[in-house]
């Protein structure tokens, strides 16, 4: 396999977790769809890093591995406190709160 | 021995904040008697606002030091390079990231006890955050960039999330969050298709690479550049707030504590635009990217146009001061993102960008700190309304919120008449007349929502019988007021010794 | 069609169902259970592209780790981490028109993409590539400055995590002994449900 197929499938995936961005309105599937998005642009480093034949690409998804997870740990935390103020995870991403 | 003076900045915000970690985990809790908690940081937030802001100070401090010192006598220096590149440009920001963050936690001292919120994890969080900041405006590096970015912004995610039981302050965090890291996630493609195509992570390599192509022999994509600079635009914009990535703007800083709204106005913004500058200036310098037929130029001035126009007149039919003081950061972000374009002709641009952001830090902080004394016990000063009459109940309140304003609308003699004037008149110099003539008719329009606080602070009464703020007096708060108010004379009345310094870092950020 | 062919056919359409359970499924636990399967697939890709190592972080942090967490989280809200996607609201016929359209420009740049770029094949891989010795000796070389400026970005992550779930603490004399292990971890409630009977008892 070339470079090609997996840059094509990378763009599925990040594609994919675009929509689940935009359609889905469960704050918990928000954050999955965003991690669906950070996998795809590991799976293109990680690509790049054997077309270019250096380690670089792949230290780079390292890190963005580990700042997911962090980003995560946060993003859950907040979710819980949602949750705990309001007693559902729904959450509106394109509209401005109205009073 | 040289390279920790030159990175003595960073280390004393950083190691900083972990000592202020161990004194808020290891000191005895200092409460009222009867109030029982096992918080042993409760009570203490005074102690602490004032160790963070010391430390900041000392940051501050320190990158006047390195300044003075001259980063290009340090050779060690180059050890660091080019993860983190310690020039005039970045010391440049990060005295304001130090000044602004300082300011935040001064606010905090006072704000975070009135208004119930002792949270002791505060100001640790805002210490790292800003290094993060710092370590983002000195990124030369595609990794530091993404990490120091994702620092900043975990830092911020948490601050804003820290007011709790309020439904609407958590849906906005959540909001803020989500949309961050869902702008995070596109800008980190951008960056991999930068790395894919280039093979290189730090700025100057794909500079360079980026300025072969077209030449024979070059395999750079040109299709994989034009994607991602515009994905990596697409995550700036939404870090500095730009119209049309602004949406969450107005409710974050509406849900947040006050003075995590400050810290999210004044150093995310100035750490985005530091990185950037550097990213289209180092990374995106070549003329064919750089140039007004295509390229960055007129995508930013499309936005700074749309940031300037669509804030300036949403703001003026805010109903609440802090989410008018949100539009107003929107605003700015258009008048700074004017100055970025300039720059793609005059290396001046950068410096006066430099210096704008100083002006609007502490501008912004002085608006929201004057906002903050306007309330207590738990009730903020939200609508115009609670505003009424606070220039006979709080003079020395509302003396200084109009002087801020004054500031931030642009009117001499403050800091912020001479930002907007060498960033229009770089503009100008750059032969982009219409965005500067668009520039300076948005400040005129900007001016009246900022003269509608101040009709309502001198100029009318509180309806009879309607509830009244008692204002609130302390220390820390004043004496961030104070300092803000210095600097905004100072860098009004006498702005060359500070506008020398912002020229020098022009120079270095090539 | 290689073996190498045939194992990144299985892996690429295990992803993308798991990515499409993951965006699709109704039930929270059903699309982390997604996240999992395209985590799997993409490590499989990993495996194929000579990074082990990373194959092997993916498993253990992503699926070890994050999965875990989502599924600790689905549990802890409950029922009540259901729905939400599902009822239609004035204005929701927008994002599904807007949702589709951003999608299928963004792959239709990709395939636009792909069919400019050169190189279709790899070049051989330097012996060594992808092993622990490679990755680790530039993490901690020529990446030592991002590798410890992440110190920072994990406190932050650990002491705001802690910061935000955590609710105002009490005594522990005052807490009710019946409340369950949750309510201890958080020091607050977790459900509005349980924070009614708390007051409850205190009120008893």
């Amino acid at each position: 396999m070339g470079l090609t197929g997996y840059l094509l499938l990378a763009a599925a995936l990040f594609s994919l977790g675009v929509f689940g961005v935009v359609t889905r309105r469960n704050a918990i599937g928000v954050l999955a769809s965003v991690e669906l998005m950070a996998n795809a642009v590991n799976l293109n480093l990680v690509a790049f890093s054997r077309h270019h034949a250096g380690p670089t690409g792949q230290v780079f998804a390292l890190f963005s591995i580990a700042l997911t997870v962090a980003e995560v740990v946060v993003g859950l935390a907040l979710v819980l406190l949602l949750f705990r103020a309001k007693g559902d995870v729904r959450i509106e991403l394109a509209s401005e709160l109205k009073d | 021995m040289n390279l920790l003076f030159g990175l003595s900045p960073f280390l004393a915000v950083g190691v900083g904040a972990l000592l202020l970690m161990l004194a808020e985990a290891f000191g005895k809790p200092n409460v009222a008697p009867g109030v029982e908690t096992t918080d042993a940081g409760a009570g203490r937030a005074g102690e602490l606002a004032l160790g963070a802001a010391v430390i900041l100070v000392i940051g501050a401090v320190l990158s006047v030091a390195v300044w003075v010192a001259g980063p290009e006598s340090l050779p060690e220096l180059t050890q660091v390079a080019p993860h983190l590149v310690i020039d005039k440009f970045t010391l440049f920001f990060s005295f304001t990231l130090c000044v602004g963050g300082a300011l935040a936690a001064l606010l905090a001292g006072g704000y975070l006890p009135e208004h119930g919120i002792d949270r002791s994890e505060f100001f640790p969080l805002l210490l790292l955050s800003t290094v993060g900041a710092m370590a983002l405006s000195a990124a030369g590096d595609l990794l530091t960039l993404f990490v120091a970015l994702e620092t900043m912004s975990l830092g911020v995610y948490s601050l804003i999330g820290l007011r709790r039981g309020s439904p609407r302050a958590a849906e906005a965090a959540l909001k803020y969050f989500l949309l961050g890291s869902f702008a995070a996630a596109i800008m980190l493609f951008g960056l991999a298709l930068l790395y894919g195509a280039t093979g290189h992570t730090d700025l100057a390599g794909i500079g360079a690479a980026v300025r072969s192509i077209g030449s024979p022999g070059s395999t750079v994509s040109a299709g994989k550049i034009l994607i991602s600079l515009v994905l990596v635009l697409v995550g700036l914009a939404f870090k500095v707030s730009a119209v049309p990535f602004h949406q969450w703007t107005p409710d974050a800083y509406e849900g947040a504590p006050t003075p995590a709204a400050t810290y999210m106005a004044v150093a995310v913004k100035s750490a985005a635009f530091a990185v950037l500058l550097r990213v289209l200036l180092v990374g995106f310098g070549d003329e064919r990217l750089a140039s007004w037929g295509a390229g960055w130029p007129p995508a930013l001035a499309v936005l700074a146009v749309l940031s300037m126009t669509v804030a300036n007149l949403v703001a003026g039919r805010q109903e609440s001061v802090k989410r008018m003081l949100a539009y107003s950061s929107i605003a700015h972000a258009g008048y700074a993102l004017v100055g970025v374009v300039a720059a793609m002709r005059s290396p001046e641009a950068v410096s006066a960008v430099a210096f704008y952001l100083l002006a609007y830090t502490v501008s912004t902080a002085g608006a929201f700190g004057a906002l903050i004394l306007c309330g207590s016990r738990g009730a903020e000063a939200v609508s115009y309304e609670d505003l009424a009459g606070v220039g006979k109940r709080h003079p020395a309140a509302a003396l200084a919120f109009s002087l801020f304003l004054f500031s931030l609308a642009g009117l001499p003699p403050t800091a912020g008449f001479f930002g907007k004037l060498y960033v229009f008149r770089t503009a100008i110099d750059s032969g982009l007349y219409t965005l500067a003539i668009l520039g300076l008719v948005n400040s005129v329009i900007g001016a009246y929502y900022y003269l509608r606080v101040m009709v309502y602070l001198y100029m009318r009464e509180p309806a009879p019988g309607a509830p009244r703020a008692v204002t609130m007096r302390s220390g820390f708060v004043a004496t961030a007021l104070v300092a803000a108010a210095i600097f905004v004379l100072l860098l009004g009345m006498a702005p060359g010794f500070t506008l020398d310094m912002a020229s020098g870092a022009a120079l270095t950020a090539r | 069609m290689t073996p190498g062919g045939y194992f990144f056919g299985v892996c690429a359409v295990v992803a993308v169902l798991g990515a499409l359970a993951t965006i699709s499924a109704r039930n929270p636990i059903r699309g982390a259970m997604g996240l999992l399967a395209t985590i799997v697939g993409i490590a499989g890709m990993y495996v194929q592209l000579s990074a082990q190592f990373l194959a092997a972080i993916q498993l253990i942090v992503y699926a070890g780790a994050v999965v875990v967490l989502f599924v600790f989280v689905i549990m802890l809200l409950g029922p009540d981490a259901h729905g939400a996607d599902g009822g239609k609201r004035p204005g929701s016929w927008a994002r599904w028109i807007a949702a589709p359209l951003v999608s299928v420009l963004l792959l239709g740049g990709a395939v636009l993409l792909a069919r400019v770029s050169t190189p279709q094949r790899f070049r051989a891989a330097p012996p060594g590539h992808g092993t622990i010795e490679a990755v680790g000796g530039d993490v901690f070389g020529r990446a030592l400055v991002p590798f410890e400026l992440s110190t920072a970005l994990l406190i932050v992550a650990a002491v705001g995590a802690i910061a935000i779930a955590r609710s105002r603490a009490t005594k522990p004399s005052e807490r009710p002994a019946s409340v369950g292990a949750t309510r201890r971890l958080f020091g607050g409630a977790i459900h509005p449900r349980d924070a009614r009977t708390v007051d409850d008892e205190v009120a008893r």
